[in-house]
């Protein structure tokens, strides 16, 4: 049953493709190609020229990302690793981004030496994080995923800074498999004839790499260059992939996966399986969107498809996979320095969040230069401010308590509200109360984006907490949420379709279109978690040490998760309907609070909540005041303050 | 009245069945080792004394009354359970920890009376943790961080300790130092513990009484010195040993 998966797939794609042919040029019409393209008329060019090699390109994209992802996975030792997840695809996304933007002159030997840079850069900077930690999986992820947002914040940044440049990058985000020669296809079968070569040559010394580094050195392998070679091998091919295509998540995280839920046992089997899966994957995707376009639908870029088939396929896939951690990977995360006087630590905290919102409260950017507003203005220009700024604050407060709330609960220092796809599915539940709502007022927008949080977290609730929470397990349901929403968010926008630029402006977050009354009820929410996190500080205690001792200790275990859970949920709902789902605060918040060394509960949570409105207040006025007299987007700049110096705080902490 | 009645208790997994219909009285006031070799059950038998798992069907009672119908605190109150593996305490010092063992009585709000420090402060001392308070968990020795977990049991004010392998990872003088405390607790404040052990001469020096598991099925329940003759291991570890008697302990090797 299973061996019979991948040739179905591979059938069913194969069957697609030709309804999609089909529909371009009649079957019957194929034996008379003149296969030379001065000869030909129009559907047959489209087909031999247009159809014919992005089925090609497909498959092989497909292979080469399969390949890469399951080179990272062995080179790690972690089951998350993928181009995606390491930030090496954003890394070269922002380098084409740049180089498009900046200096264009740059691609005159072609798109692959710019990618190739982003993405070795983004590489390097997460393994030299990496290596310090002991190539930990979760603190590499983590790693992965922050030089990942930052990059994509900056391309971001970058677009909108030139407005006019915005559609092609929205589909080269989206990753267009779009042809029209051979030529893109012959560079990728090229490549991936040698790829596949150097693997096998690695295959085995690999494998001996699988027992560690010390049991590898016992058997006579230095593991330095060969990781240092395999994974410059996945770097090169990823990025390959990306400058021919733009970016494809998921292929890289998902091909592995399924070699390994088909039951590929052992390294040498999973390098020869993956690839194939890859393949199959993405022509499938291809396939479908082929034949979606051919019937009269949307024409969506393929990248955007992926994570819809690769997410739910992963999530299927969890429980069969046993998502390995090597023992004792982790302890390097554990070691925490505790402050000696966590109360003045809050108090100096929650002066420095008032100071810096007095002071962007009264001083900013304005047309005549950098100053404090002009009295005549104050009258004007201060409750709107306020309003901004109070929103902000309460908004990363909310994300920030409900990231620290998840981190105690599942006893993770990944879990946030962004990792666990709560703000995907908020932003999925806004985006389809555009779309039904004929004219949605904000409430309608705040039940529908409130709605798809609680869902989202219901379900992840239902499929990983049900049993013990695996954290490397949690990670991969989130991610794969997220990506799930993220594929459908881009297709959204990639259809073209007017409403999509409302949910473009949601999701980029602002927070200077709320209301006082909205901000109000923030900061009363805002509070009211406060106050809950503060009384909640014995439950957030015993549950880090697991169910079973909170349990013995009589915790109504099940009821409590699911309630913090809820709890979070509706958090961050609160917090993404008003000023978009922002990026990686309730991350990054809990984050800079443990290095702090605020570690105990009430300290902890704390922290994080005042840390998190600061955080926002930053971005809010570095929204603000960079692009002035524009906005721009908060949840970008959040990210752009804060993933930087969380890099560094994890990178300083160093070895344990 | 007995300590845990066990009527036709069967738990089974997917494709597995744990423990068949097993029947077992456990005594009150006594030391209890749980024997057998390696997926023999008795960590799950342990899990379901504790209420961790709920059995498939057949029932268990605790003090006369089914585990289902103690309220989970109430439960707390009278049972104090230890997995087999310690999680890690991040951050927290060792007196945080004892502390955490007065929740089932004080719950999530309530504040921590005189009697509940008092209780923190005897579990301490009888752990012989004295001094230590003040110390970061995850910075203890082996030894001493389990014994800080029992402390924490202790201050639970549970008059049932159920641990799980509790020495597993400990040197000898730490082994003898934990399962001294057990027996002590249960000689002089009669308390009651149940304790899966892999070294059955450990147990014939520490336990008074013994229950052996092959395959989810007991093969032998009484005193300890059952479990100490050539026939009865041969039976529980499929293993010839010999039995020999030194300064009036009985110790088993293997032959």
């Amino acid at each position: 049953m299973r061996r019979a998966v991948l040739p179905l797939a591979a059938l069913a794609s194969l069957g697609l493709w030709l309804l999609a042919a089909q529909a371009s040029l009649p079957l019957a019409q194929w034996p008379d190609l003149p296969w030379q393209p001065d000869r030909m008329q129009l559907p047959q060019l489209l087909l031999t020229q247009g159809l014919m090699p992005r089925a090609v390109v497909a498959v092989l994209a497909g292979a080469l990302l399969g390949l890469s992802g399951a080179l990272m996975q062995a080179v790690l030792r972690n089951p998350l690793a993928d181009p995606t997840t390491l930030g090496t695809a954003a890394g070269a996304q922002l380098a084409i981004v740049a180089a498009t933007v900046l200096a264009p002159q740059l691609f005159a030997g072609g798109n692959l030496p710019v990618a190739l840079c982003g993405a070795g850069v983004a590489t390097a900077l997460v393994m030299v994080l990496a290596a310090r930690r002991g190539f930990a999986p979760v603190t590499v992820t983590l790693a992965g995923m922050l030089v990942g947002m930052t990059a994509s914040a900056l391309a971001t940044a970058l677009t909108l800074a030139e407005g006019h440049y915005l559609l092609s990058l929205v589909i080269w985000n989206g990753g267009a498999l779009t042809q029209d020669d051979w030529h893109p296809a012959a560079t990728l079968a090229l490549a991936l004839i040698p790829a596949l070569a150097a693997s096998a040559l690695l295959a085995r010394p690999l494998l001996v790499l699988s027992l560690g580094a010390e049991g590898a050195r016992g058997l006579g392998l230095s593991a330095a260059p060969l990781r240092l070679s395999a994974l410059a091998l996945a770097v090169g091919l990823s990025a390959l992939v990306s400058a021919e295509l733009g970016l494809i998540g998921f292929i890289g995280l998902a091909a592995p996966a399924i070699a390994r839920g088909l039951g590929a046992r052992g390294l040498p089997r999973r390098l020869l399986i993956a690839p194939l899966a890859g393949a199959v994957l993405l022509s499938l995707a291809d396939s479908l969107l082929l034949v979606l376009a051919a019937l009269g639908g949307p024409n969506l870029p393929t990248g955007a498809l992926t994570g819809l088939i690769g997410g739910p396929l992963l999530l299927w896939l969890l429980p069969q996979m046993q998502a390995h951690v090597p023992p004792g990977a982790e302890t390097g995360t554990a070691q925490s320095t505790r402050a000696p006087a966590p109360g003045r630590r809050m108090a100096l905290l929650a002066l420095v969040l008032l100071t810096v919102a007095m002071l962007t409260l009264f001083a900013g950017r304005g047309p005549a230069g950098w100053g404090v507003i002009p009295p005549e203005l104050r009258e004007s220009f201060l409750p709107l401010r306020a309003t901004a700024i109070l929103a902000a604050a309460a908004a990363g407060a909310l994300l920030a308590g409900s990231g620290a709330v998840l981190q105690r609960l599942t006893a993770n220092p990944m879990a946030a509200p962004e990792v666990l796809g709560v703000t995907g599915g908020a932003a999925l539940g806004y985006a389809a109360t555009v779309f039904v709502h004929p004219a949605p007022g904000q409430l309608a927008l705040a039940l529908g984006a409130g709605l798809g949080a609680s869902l989202t977290l219901a379900g992840l609730a239902a499929f990983a907490l049900r049993r013990d929470i695996a954290p490397a397990r949690l990670l991969l349901a989130g991610l794969a949420i997220g990506a799930f929403a993220a594929s459908v968010l881009s297709a959204i926008m990639a259809s073209g379709d007017l409403r999509a630029w409302v949910v473009l402006g949601w999701l980029a977050g602002s927070a200077s279109a709320v209301t006082p009354a909205a901000a109000m009820t923030l900061a009363v929410l805002a509070l009211a978690l406060l106050g809950l996190m503060l009384a909640l500080g014995r439950w957030l205690e015993i549950l880090p040490l697991g169910p079973d001792v909170a349990r013995a200790l009589g915790l109504p275990v099940a009821r409590l998760r699911l309630g913090l859970i809820l709890l979070a949920g509706l958090a961050t709902g609160a917090a993404t309907i008003l000023v978009g789902p922002v990026s990686f605060v309730g991350l990054m918040a809990p984050h800079l609070a443990r290095s702090l060394g605020l570690i105990r509960p009430v300290p902890f949570t704390v922290a994080s909540w005042l840390i998190g409105a600061l955080l926002m207040v930053l971005a809010a006025f570095a929204a603000r005041t960079l692009g002035s007299p524009y906005d721009l987007p908060l949840g970008l700049c959040a990210t752009l303050i804060g993933g930087p110096w969380l890099f560094i705080l994890l990178l300083g902490k160093g070895r344990a | 009245m007995t300590l845990f009645t066990l009527e036709a208790v069967t738990l089974e997994v997917p494709g597995r069945r744990l423990i068949a219909r097993l029947d077992l009285i456990l005594h009150p006031g006594c030391v209890t080792a749980l024997i057998g070799r390696n997926g023999s059950g008795k960590s799950t038998l342990l899990r379901l004394l504790s209420g961790q798992t709920r059995p498939t069907s057949g029932q268990i009672t605790h003090l006369g009354r089914p585990l289902t119908a103690w309220p989970a605190r109430d439960l707390a109150r009278a049972l104090a359970y230890l997995p087999q593996v310690t999680p890690p305490a991040e951050g927290m010092r060792l007196a945080e920890l004892v502390t955490l063992g007065r929740y089932p009585w004080r719950g999530a709000l309530g504040r921590l009376r005189p009697e509940d420090h008092a209780a923190i402060a005897m579990a301490i001392a009888r752990c012989g943790l004295a001094g230590l308070e003040e110390r970061l968990v995850d910075t203890l020795s082996g030894g001493e961080r389990q014994r800080g977990w029992i402390a924490m049991m202790l201050a639970q004010g549970a008059r049932t300790l159920l641990l799980d392998e509790p020495i597993s990872a400990l040197d000898i003088a730490h082994q003898v130092e934990v399962l001294g405390l057990v027996q002590r607790m249960c000689r002089e404040t009669g308390l009651s513990a149940v304790i899966v052990l892999h070294d059955v001469n450990m147990a014939a020096r520490f336990c008074d009484r013994v229950v052996a598991l092959v395959s989810g099925q007991r093969v032998l329940e009484g005193p300890i010195a059952d479990l100490m003759t050539p026939a009865a291991l041969a039976r529980v570890y499929d293993l010839p040993m010999n039995v020999t008697t030194h300064a009036g302990h009985t110790f088993a090797l293997p032959a």
